[in-house]
């Protein structure tokens, strides 16, 4: 190949720190003194329209308080949303008025984003109260970006920022911003006692806390790239379609386009469509061969060892021909088992490198789990997830984030909370509750579960509870019918299909293009279409009625939420690479199988230090025929972590480090009582003496034990 | 709306209708979903007073059927100490949009005039109905007299 390779090319480009900017803002009623001292680095302030990753870091916030306004301390947290974006949250700090918090965000932004940052006051009860806030124009500190804002109101507003580090594509348009390197390399670190020596911090140019980023490191090859990006030349070539954000399409010295994603930073000669915040991070090509478009577009392969070109991807997968979905010839026979095979590859081939931790305590779950993910950027959620359990030792080698599917599922779906309901008092299936409301931030939380789903999906794993054959349909963006009310509420159905099937005048029904939904206590009126209060249901319009009435019925009170939802579900997992699913498939891959064969079970089990035949193995599988569901369930939870099968059943059981069947090992005296290994599927199984011993062993494990004994 | 305006109509045909076995209703203006009226029944031993009840529409009316809970005690096999009553045709299965209150209500002073022990829902109460009618005709009108309304004088 002689092409330029972008690949691997554009790398981290150093936390340099570069720009010092202080901010003072006067605000509302508390006093509060606002510092911001963002490191910009390199920032390209001609490429308005490119979205660029940089790393705030927010510190510490002196607040004010009025004496007597608030009677104790707050437990202040602070909110920082980029050009409207859904805001990220710090932690909560409690019971101070100067929170430390030392948390960073990686957030995109062009050089004209606006940064919305708010500090609230949490609480339990009642709605969390801004305590101050302050909007941090980008555009006008980077024009000053000697560091040096114009200090406009001092006085009543004080919150230090420190350490916004950029870390910015490095390339320098026409060799601008380079300067700020040499003007501020840092900022100081801590809450400054005032505004004097703020400035001075800034213009001495002091290091900044994260003093351990790597210099910059601008790759020779990219330099050379770099210089070939002439400034507005980007535009002129992109297509009409824009780029998902964090990605930017530059072209290289040969005047091929190729796409820069800042968010992972990678390089692609690949258009990151249709896929939003997609990442085409593919495997290398073997050796000698190359991937090449042809003038439609259309990416195809030249094998140099054989001198032949070809559109099948010899690193296997799909083919790439120029057809049907994702590039597959539509012939394919679309089963659900090849279907769930594109999936996979879909999801694999857009993960992105390293892993992503996530804190959590199980007494707190639902929150904690709320706080980290909703913190994260989407993309990182595509990471490998490790999961840790607070308090409890562990490596999550696979068992623990199933664990966590499982248990945080269980959460956030529970009526309990209100977000979620059952369909009706037989079937326990759930669905969007449209008096979530209650819970003045239940949007957020849409979003978060959203998110949730799609990454049990990405990542292969089960949920606890199942959704409402219509909440899938919804997912698929399928459009409802009368039939599909039949599942939810059997009553509405049959009076539907009453007045579909009967002559509605004769009978005199009385009923209008107009309803009501009682939501919260209160009775609302919704018009089904403009003037519809009005306008009788007759034998020639009802067919018309039961259609609106139907998506009425779908729609009233859960179409913010639903939304939320799978928005929050877009972000980690495009909504579109369900598409070819039927809502039972996926259903089937997010909730498994429900029923469990035994048999099935017995078959594709495997052995250490054991054989089939040893009488330990004879009883204990005398031991789970015996068993009710519920109980055989839990056994297998105990040692799969979940009570899910995969859709495949036991040959497919899945472990930390892929296909791992259930195991049972001889471990140990008689004494001991059962162990077990979520991660790897496998039962440690002492030698007891007697079946009833087993019995009694593997009852009590069983039955006394949650994420206990269990590695 | 949709409930409102059927509702409406059916309570004003009910109140002309001038009939004697449901009267009495009390509607509040702001809520027509809930209607309260007195039950007058014709038959030994519930003849010797007056049942209100109390008949709750849900907001899908008529694509819902409504309930009706008895407000007073009443000595029963088909009506529980709750109030509670299993009414065939305002059950799920049962019900079509095109059924009236006026059908409603008329279904449910047949059941108080005639209790039906096949399908209880105080089960002694039946078993005493079919086994001694004179002890349970003795019981139930004891039971009317000291709990029920006055009957109205008309």
């Amino acid at each position: 190949m002689e092409q330029v390779e972008p690949s691997s090319v554009h790398v981290v480009a150093g936390r340099d720190p570069a720009l010092v900017i202080i901010l003072l803002l006067l605000f509302l009623l508390f006093l509060l003194l606002l510092t911001v001292l963002p490191i910009l680095h390199q920032i390209a302030i001609k490429h308005a329209s490119l979205v660029q990753s940089i790393l705030l870091g927010v510190s510490a916030a002196k607040l004010n308080s009025h004496g007597g306004v608030f009677s104790s301390k707050a437990d202040p947290y602070l909110e920082l949303s980029v050009d409207g974006q859904p805001p990220r949250k710090t932690e909560i700090i409690k019971k101070t008025w100067t929170p430390t918090w030392n948390e960073h965000f990686t957030v995109l932004v062009t050089p004209h984003s606006t940064l919305d940052l708010r500090v609230f006051n949490h609480f339990q009860l009642k709605a969390n109260a801004l305590l101050g806030s302050c909007k941090l124009e980008l555009y006008p500190l980077l024009c000053k970006n000697n560091g040096k804002c114009q200090a406009q109101k001092t006085g009543d507003l004080q919150v230090v920022l420190t350490g916004m580090d950029i870390n910015m594509a490095d390339y320098l348009p026409n060799g601008q911003a380079n300067a700020t390197d040499d003007a501020v390399n840092g900022v100081s670190s801590g809450p400054s006692p005032s505004a004097g020596s703020r400035q001075s911090a800034a213009a001495s140019a002091a290091r900044p806390r994260s003093t351990t980023n790597p210099p910059p490191n601008v790759n020779a090859g990219m330099a050379r790239l770099s210089s070939a990006d002439s400034g507005d030349g980007a535009a002129n070539v992109s297509s009409s379609e824009p780029l998902p954000p964090g990605w930017e399409m530059r072209i290289d010295s040969h005047g091929r386009p190729y796409y820069v994603d800042h968010n992972t930073r990678t390089t692609t000669w690949e258009k990151p469509t249709p896929l939003p915040a997609g990442i085409m991070q593919e495997d290398p090509l073997p050796e000698g061969w190359e991937m090449r478009f042809t003038a439609e577009g259309v990416r195809y392969f030249v094998d140099h060892n054989s001198r032949q070109t070809t559109f099948q991807d010899p690193r296997g997968g799909p083919a790439k021909g120029p057809k049907g979905a994702y590039g597959v010839p539509i012939q394919y026979e679309r089963s659900f088992r090849w279907k769930l095979g594109q999936f996979r590859y879909l999801c694999q081939s857009n993960a992105l490198p390293g892993h992503v931790k996530l804190n959590v305590t199980r007494e707190n779950l639902f929150e904690d789990s709320f706080q980290q993910v909703m913190r994260l950027q989407p993309f990182d959620l595509r990471r490998r997830l490790y999961i840790i359990f607070k308090g409890e030792e562990g490596l999550d080698y696979g068992g623990l984030a199933r664990e966590w599917f499982f248990h945080l599922s269980h959460e956030v779906l529970n009526p309990m909370y209100c977000l979620f309901e059952y369909a009706n008092n037989s079937n326990y299936s759930l669905q969007i509750n449209p008096a979530s409301s209650v819970n003045p931030d239940h949007l957020m939380y849409f979003r978060f579960i959203g998110r949730f789903i799609a990454m049990a999906l990405y990542h292969g794993k089960f949920i606890d509870s199942g959704f409402t054959m219509p909440f899938y349909k919804k997912m698929l963006s399928k459009k409802l019918m009368l039939k599909d009310i039949e599942s939810i509420d059997p009553e509405i159905f049959n009076s539907l299909k009453w007045t579909e099937d009967n002559d509605v005048e004769e009978m005199d029904l009385g009923i209008y293009f107009s309803t009501d939904f009682e939501i919260l206590g209160k009775v609302e009126q919704h018009e089904l279409k403009e003037g519809g209060k009005d306008i009788k249901v007759s034998n020639d319009n009802k067919t018309e009625y039961i259609s609106l009435m139907t998506n009425w019925i779908f729609e009233r009170g859960v179409v913010e939420q639903t939304k939320a939802f799978l928005d929050g579900f877009n972000e980690v997992v495009p909504l579109q690479w369900l598409q070819y699913f039927d809502e039972r498939e996926l259903e089937l891959m997010l909730c498994g199988m429900q029923e469990i064969d035994v048999g099935d079970w017995e078959t594709h089990t495997i052995y250490r230090h054991y054989v089939r035949t040893s009488k330990q193995i004879q009883w204990f599988w005398k031991f789970v025929r015996e068993l009710d569901h519920e109980k055989r369930t839990r056994l297998l939870q105990f040692v799969t972590g979940t009570c899910r099968l995969p859709v495949g059943g036991f040959s497919e059981l899945m472990g930390s480090n892929g296909p791992q069947r259930f195991c049972i090992e001889k471990v140990g005296k008689d004494s001991w009582l059962p162990r077990s290994h979520t991660c790897f599927n496998r039962l440690d199984l002492p030698p007891y003496k007697s079946y009833e011993q087993l019995v009694e062993k593997l009852t009590f494990a069983i039955e006394e034990t949650e994420g206990f004994a269990q590695e | 709306m949709a409930a409102t305006r059927r509702l409406g109509k059916e309570l004003s045909d009910i109140r002309t209708s001038g009939q004697k076995v449901f009267r009495d209703i009390i509607v509040d203006e702001s809520n027509i979903l809930q209607w309260n009226g007195l039950i007058v029944p014709e038959n030994p031993p519930y003849n010797k007073g007056a049942f209100r009840i109390r008949i709750d529409f849900p907001a899908e009316y008529p694509f819902k059927p409504p309930k009706i809970t008895f407000q007073t005690r009443i000595y029963h096999p088909n009506i529980d100490e709750k109030g509670q009553v299993c009414l065939p045709i305002i059950s799920a299965e049962n019900w079509k949009p095109a059924t009236k209150t006026d059908q409603v209500i008329q279904s449910l002073v047949a059941l108080v005039n005639d209790p039906e022990p096949e399908h209880p829902l105080r089960g002694e109460l039946a078993e005493e109905y079919t086994k001694d009618r004179k002890k349970f005709m003795k019981n139930a009108e004891e039971f009317t007299k000291k709990y029920s309304e006055k009957r109205p004088s008309d």
